[in-house]
C-alpha cells in the first residue's frame, strides 16, 4: 500500500513538472494584445543574409505601422526563426510557431522544399502563409492551395520567361548552351526558358545541357567545354551565390565573357556581387534579370528603404526585404478592411487586393495568388555611381505575360 | 571529340585532381601511420583556405602577398593540426575506431562553426597572383595559367614527398613506426613525436590545398563536405595509406568526372561511389594498399 | 524509509510502467507543440534503438543508416500517394522494404569489417541518397514528396503521437525481446571477440548480416512513422548528417544500454531545440558535447548511471540478505 502510495506521488510530480513546462504562460496579457507574424527562414548558414535581410525589411515596415498607431489599435510583432535550410527543422519551427506561440500568419522561406513542407502544414492548419523568397513555381502553382499567397516574383518570371524575352529582344542568339545545378530548380529553370524563348526565336538551338552536382564550386571542365562548344551564348539556370562567383572567376580566367554572350540570370542580385569590387572578375556584359534594382528606382519611398536597411544591417537589401515590407504592409491593409483578424475573410481580401507600392500597383492574381510583381533586366557592366558591378540599360517587365498564365496552370493542376 | 577539346577536359579534369590529391595525400598518410581516418580532414583543408584568405586580404599592399601566404598558411594550418592532436586525438589512439570516428566528427563541427564565428557566413575571393595569372593558348584554346601552376604543383609534391619519405632519415623514422610501431617504439624512436609529426604534415597538405584553391574558387563555409568525399574515393581506389596511391586515385577521380560529364552527366555523382564499393568489395586495400 | 526507497529505485520494472503511464497521460498535460516535440523524440528513439542493434549489441560501426531510413519513409510516401494502399499497410510496407534493401547492402558491407566496413555503409547511403535526390520522375527528387493522405482519425496531433506511441512501444519490446534472446548473447559475443566466437562454431557473417537486416527494418519502421508525422518526405532524410545525429544520439544516451537511445534521444532533441533558440552556433555546442563525451564519458549516459548506481545496487542487495537473516 505504502509502495503504491509513493509511486503514485512520484508519478504525479513528474506529471507536475512536464504541466509546467507545457504551460506557456500567455504572456501578461499586455494592454493591447499584439498581432504576431512568424517568419522562417535561413537565418545561419551560406544564405543568412537572405533571411536576415528579409526579416529586416519586416521590421521596417513594422516600425512604421506601429509609430502611426499599429493595425485596428494592436501592434504588429515578427518572430523569426531560423529554417536551417531543412524542411523537418523549418517544419518543427513553423509548428511550434503556430501552436505554442500562436502566430496569426506566417511568411518566409528560402528553400522552396521547405516553402513546399510548410505550406502543406499551412493547408492542413488552415492558417495563411505567404512566400517572401522561395522561387519555385510549383509551389504556387501545381501545390497551390487556399490558403498560399506569394508576394515575390516566382521562377518563371526569374530564371525562364525574363531572361528569355530580354535575350529575344537584345541578341536572339540561335546557338545556346546551358549550364545548370543539377536539382530540380534548375531543370525547371531551363525548361521554362526554353518554354518561351523557342517560341519567340523558333530556330534557336540547345545544343548541349550540362548538369553539374549542386553545390559543385568547381566548374572547370565545363567551362572548357563550354568554350569549345562553339555556341552564341551560354545560359546559367539557377547558378547563384557562391557557386555563381566561382564561376565567374573561372569563366574570367578562360576569357569565356569577351568569347560568347552571357545570359546569367543571378548576376543582378545585389546579395552575391555587393562585395565585388572594379578589377576582380564579374559578368562583364551579361544579360542579366533583377529583382529589386534600387539604383534605377525613383520613387523616394524605395531610397528611403534602402537607407533604413542598410543603417539597421550595414549591408543593401535583397529583394526579399522589399517583399517582405510589401507582405507586411498588405497584410495591414486586409486586416484593416476587414475589420478584424479572420483568416478567411483575410484570404478572401487578399487574393483579390491591388497593393500600392513603391516600384507601382502589384496586384495579386486570384488563380494562384501569386503577386504580379515586376521583374526588371540590364546589361551587367560596372559605373561610377556604385561600387559594384550592376544591371544598366535597365528595363521592367511588367504584367502578366512574364509568368505562366492562368490557363497554363489551371492544365497543369490536372495533370 | 576534337583532340582540343579532350586536351583540354583532361587538364581541367587533372587540376581538380591535383588539389584533391594534397588533401587526400594527407589523410591517407595520417591513416597509414596513425591508422586513424580523420574525418575532419577536409575541416582543416577549409581552415588552411581562411587562413590564406586572411593572409592575402590583410597584407594585401605587401608586393607577392599570395606567395608569402603560400609558404605561411599551410604552416600555421599545421600548427593548428599539431594541437589537435596532442591535446585531442592522443587519448584516443588505444581505442575502438567507433570513437576515433566520432571525435574526428565532432571535430568537423567544431572547426566548421569556429570558421562560421571567426569568419562569418559570406564568400570570400583571393585573386589569382602574378604571374600565373593570364592563359595560354593550347591546342587553340586559352586555358589559364592557374590551372597548370596546380598541376605542377601536385606532381612536385608528389615527387618531394617519396623522394621524403624513401631518402632521407626522417622519412624512415616514420616508415618504421607506420610498419611496426612496437618495434620502433623498441629500439628507441618516440613514437608519440613522430604521431605528431605526421598528424602535422598531414595537415601540412591540406592546409597547402587550402592555399592553392582560393584564387580559383571562393572561400566559404561548406567547402570541407564538398571535399572530403572526393577524398574517401579517392584514398579507398588508391589503398588507404599509400601515398602513390592517392596520385592515382586523384587523377583517376580527376579524370572520371571531367569525361563523366560528356557521356552521364547526370549519374556521374554516382560514379565514384559506385567505384569506391566495388574496390571495398573486391580489393579493400586498393590499387596500391597493402593487405592487411 | 531510507531503506525502502533504495528498494523501490532498484525495481525496474515499475520505473517501467511509471514511464508508460507517464507517456500515456501526457496529451492531457502539455500543450500540441510540446507534444509534437514529444512525437518526435518517440520515433527517433526507435530508430537510435534499431541502429544500435547493430552498434552497441554487435559493435558494427555504420556511417549510413539515414539511408535505410529514408527508405522506409519514401515507402510508405510512395506506396500513400501513388498507390490507394490503407495507410496501415503503406506503413508496414517501410520496414519491410528497408529490410529488404538492408539485406542487399548488408550482403555486401558485412564481406568487410572496421574500416573497409564503415566506408561502405557510408558509400551506399549515398547511392540512395543520389537516388533519391535524382530520380525526379518517381521520388521528386530534391522537392520531395508533400501532403501525405492521412486518414482522418490520425489527423490531429494526439492521435497521431498515440499511433506512434503504440507503434514505438510495440517495436522497443520486440527489441528488448531480441536483444535478450540467445540470438542477442550471440551478437554481443561477436561484439566482444569475433575470432573466439568465429572459432566456437558460429558463423559471424550470417548473424552479422541478420542483425544488419533487423537493424535496418526498425530503422525503416521509424522512417515510416516519421512520413506520416510530417507529411512529407525529402532527401535529406538519406543524408549522413541524419546518420550521424543517429549515432551521436546512441553514445550520448549509452550504447551498451537498452534505454541508452531511448534516453538519448529526448536529451539530444530537447538540447538541439533549446540550444538553437538561443545561438546560431548550436552545431559548435554539439561538437564540444560530442568530443567531451568521447574523451570521457564512453558509456554515455546510462553508462554513467548504471556505473554509479551499480555499486549502490549491490550494496542493497548485500545488505538485503543480511537483513532476512540468510
Amino acid at each position: 500500500m505504502k509502495k503504491m502510495g509513493i509511486l503514485v506521488s512520484m508519478l504525479l510530480v513528474m506529471c507536475m513538472v512536464a504541466w509546467g513546462i507545457g504551460f506557456v504562460p500567455e504572456a501578461a496579457a499586455a494592454k493591447k494584445k499584439p498581432i504576431l507574424i512568424g517568419h522562417v527562414h535561413a537565418m545561419s548558414g551560406a544564405m543568412s543574409m537572405y533571411g536576415i535581410s528579409c526579416a529586416t525589411g519586416g521590421e521596417i515596415a513594422i516600425a512604421e505601422i506601429n509609430a502611426a498607431g499599429g493595425v485596428l489599435g494592436r501592434p504588429l510583432k515578427q518572430i523569426s526563426r531560423d529554417s536551417k535550410l531543412s524542411p523537418e527543422t523549418g517544419l518543427r519551427e513553423s509548428k511550434d510557431l503556430f501552436l505554442n506561440k500562436r502566430v496569426d500568419f506566417l511568411t518566409g522561406t528560402i528553400s522552396s522544399a521547405v516553402g513546399q513542407a510548410i505550406s502543406a502544414y499551412a493547408k492542413r492548419a488552415k492558417k495563411i502563409f505567404i512566400i517572401n523568397i522561395s522561387q519555385s513555381s510549383r509551389t504556387t502553382e501545381e501545390l497551390g492551395h487556399r490558403y498560399l499567397f506569394r508576394i515575390d516574383t516566382n521562377a518563371v518570371p526569374y530564371f525562364g520567361y525574363g531572361p528569355a524575352l530580354a535575350l529575344a529582344q537584345k541578341w536572339a542568339d540561335k546557338k545556346i548552351i546551358s549550364l545548370g545545378f543539377d536539382y530540380e530548380m534548375g531543370h525547371n529553370g531551363l525548361r521554362v526558358f526554353k518554354e518561351k524563348y523557342l517560341q519567340l526565336v523558333p530556330d534557336a538551338k540547345i545544343i548541349d545541357e550540362l548538369w553539374p552536382p549542386l553545390g559543385t564550386t568547381d566548374f572547370t571542365p565545363y567551362i572548357s567545354k563550354i568554350a569549345n562548344s562553339g555556341a552564341d551564348a551560354f545560359f546559367l539556370s539557377c547558378i547563384y551565390g557562391g557557386g555563381e562567383l566561382a564561376f565567374t572567376k573561372q569563366a574570367w580566367a578562360f576569357g569565356l565573357y569577351d568569347k560568347m554572350h552571357a545570359v546569367q540570370p543571378c548576376a543582378g542580385d545585389v546579395e552575391t556581387w555587393g562585395k565585388v569590387k572594379k578589377g576582380e572578375p564579374y559578368p562583364k556584359g551579361a544579360l542579366a534579370t533583377c529583382r529589386y534594382p534600387f539604383w534605377s528606382i525613383e520613387d523616394p519611398k524605395s531610397k528611403a528603404f534602402v537607407e533604413e536597411h542598410y543603417n539597421r544591417v550595414g549591408f543593401l537589401p535583397s529583394y526579399g526585404a522589399m517583399n517582405q515590407y510589401f507582405i507586411i504592409y498588405a497584410l495591414k491593409e486586409a486586416i484593416e478592411k476587414v475589420g478584424a483578424v479572420d483568416t478567411e475573410k483575410i484570404v478572401d481580401t487578399l487574393e483579390t487586393m491591388v497593393l500600392d507600392t513603391f516600384v507601382g500597383k502589384v496586384p495579386i492574381r486570384t488563380c494562384d495568388h501569386q503577386a504580379i510583381m515586376p521583374t526588371w533586366f540590364g546589361i551587367m557592366k560596372f559605373t561610377p555611381d556604385l561600387p559594384f558591378p550592376h544591371i544598366t540599360e535597365v528595363e521592367v517587365l511588367r504584367g502578366e505575360s512574364p509568368y505562366h498564365s492562368c490557363e497554363q496552370i489551371r492544365k497543369l493542376r490536372k495533370k | 571529340m576534337r583532340i582540343e577539346v579532350i586536351a583540354a577536359q583532361a587538364l581541367s579534369g587533372l587540376s581538380v585532381g591535383m588539389v584533391l590529391f594534397l588533401i587526400a595525400a594527407g589523410l591517407s598518410i595520417i591513416f597509414g601511420t596513425l591508422k586513424v581516418l580523420n574525418l575532419a580532414h577536409g575541416s582543416i583543408y577549409m581552415v588552411g583556405a581562411f587562413i590564406c584568405y586572411t593572409f592575402t586580404s590583410t597584407f594585401a599592399h605587401v608586393i607577392g602577398v599570395f606567395w608569402w601566404t603560400l609558404i605561411l598558411a599551410p604552416i600555421a594550418t599545421a600548427l593548428v593540426g599539431g594541437l589537435i592532436e596532442i591535446f585531442l586525438l592522443r587519448r584516443i589512439y588505444a581505442e575502438e575506431m567507433l570513437y576515433q570516428y566520432i571525435l574526428t566528427f565532432g571535430l568537423i563541427l567544431v572547426l566548421g562553426e569556429m570558421c562560421k564565428l571567426i569568419w562569418g557566413v559570406g564568400y570570400h575571393t583571393v585573386s589569382v597572383p602574378w604571374p600565373v595569372n593570364g592563359s595560354v593558348p593550347i591546342l587553340g584554346i586559352s586555358f589559364p595559367v592557374y590551372n597548370l601552376f596546380l598541376i605542377g604543383c601536385g606532381i612536385a609534391v608528389f615527387v618531394g614527398l617519396l623522394f621524403f619519405m624513401h631518402y632521407t632519415g626522417l622519412g624512415s623514422t616514420i616508415r618504421a613506426v607506420t610498419y611496426n610501431r612496437e618495434m620502433a617504439n623498441a629500439l628507441g624512436i618516440n613514437v608519440p613525436m613522430v604521431y605528431t609529426g605526421v598528424f602535422m604534415l598531414g595537415c601540412w597538405l591540406a592546409g597547402l590545398a587550402g592555399t592553392l584553391m582560393p584564387p580559383m574558387s571562393v572561400v566559404a563555409l561548406g567547402a570541407d563536405m564538398e571535399v572530403i568525399i572526393g577524398c574517401f574515393i579517392i584514398v579507398v581506389i588508391g589503398g588507404l595509406g599509400s601515398l602513390p596511391g592517392a596520385f592515382i586515385g586523384a587523377i583517376i577521380l580527376g579524370l572520371l568526372t571531367s569525361f563523366g560529364i560528356f557521356i552521364v552527366p547526370r549519374l556521374a555523382v554516382a560514379f565514384g561511389f559506385i567505384l569506391m564499393i566495388i574496390i571495398l568489395v573486391i580489393r579493400p586495400w586498393g590499387l596500391m594498399g597493402k593487405p592487411e | 524509509m531510507k531503506g525502502f526507497l533504495e528498494r523501490v529505485v532498484v525495481i525496474k520494472r515499475l520505473w517501467l510502467a511509471m514511464a508508460v503511464a507517464f507517456f500515456v497521460v501526457l496529451p492531457f498535460l502539455i500543450g500540441e507543440g510540446w507534444l509534437s516535440l514529444v512525437n518526435e523524440m518517440l520515433i527517433m528513439a526507435l530508430a537510435a534503438s534499431g541502429l544500435n542493434l547493430m552498434l552497441g549489441y554487435t559493435g558494427m560501426v555504420s556511417f549510413g543508416p539515414a539511408g535505410l531510413y529514408a527508405v522506409g519513409a519514401y515507402t510508405t510516401a510512395l506506396f500513400l500517394t501513388k498507390t490507394g494502399i490503407p495507410f496501415v499497410i503503406a506503413i508496414v510496407a517501410g520496414p519491410i522494404v528497408a529490410g529488404a534493401v538492408g539485406a542487399i547492402v548488408g550482403w555486401f558491407c558485412v564481406r568487410r569489417t572496421h574500416v573497409y566496413f564503415a566506408l561502405l555503409t557510408l558509400a551506399f547511403a549515398q547511392i540512395i541518397w543520389t537516388i533519391i535526390f535524382e530520380w525526379y520522375g518517381f521520388t521528386g527528387g530534391d522537392n520531395g514528396i508533400v501532403g501525405m493522405p492521412v486518414p482522418d482519425l490520425l489527423m490531429s496531433i494526439s492521435h497521431y503521437y498515440y499511433f506512434s506511441l503504440v507503434v514505438v512501444v510495440i517495436c522497443l519490446i520486440l527489441l528488448w525481446m531480441i536483444g535478450n534472446s540467445p540470438f542477442g548473447k550471440i551478437l554481443q559475443a561477436i561484439r566482444e571477440n569475433p575470432g573466439r566466437t568465429e572459432f566456437i562454431g558460429i558463423n559471424v557473417k550470417r548473424y552479422q548480416l541478420i542483425a544488419f537486416v533487423l537493424s535496418s527494418a526498425f530503422l525503416g519502421a521509424a522512417g515510416s512513422l516519421f512520413c506520416g508525422f510530417s507529411d512529407s518526405v525529402f532527401p535529406d532524410y538519406a543524408h549522413w548528417a541524419k546518420s550521424t545525429d543517429m549515432i551521436v544520439i546512441c553514445l550520448l544516451g549509452g550504447m551498451y544500454n537498452f534505454a541508452g537511445p531511448i534516453i538519448g534521444s529526448i536529451i539530444y532533441i530537447l538540447l538541439s531545440k533549446l540550444i538553437s533558440s538561443y545561438t546560431m552556433y548550436w552545431m559548435l555546442f554539439l561538437g564540444i558535447i560530442v568530443v567531451l563525451l568521447v574523451l570521457f564519458m564512453r558509456g554515455g549516459i546510462m553508462g554513467f548511471i548504471s556505473e554509479k548506481l551499480s555499486s549502490k545496487i549491490q550494496e542493497i542487495r548485500l545488505r538485503g540478505q543480511y537483513d532476512t537473516g540468510s
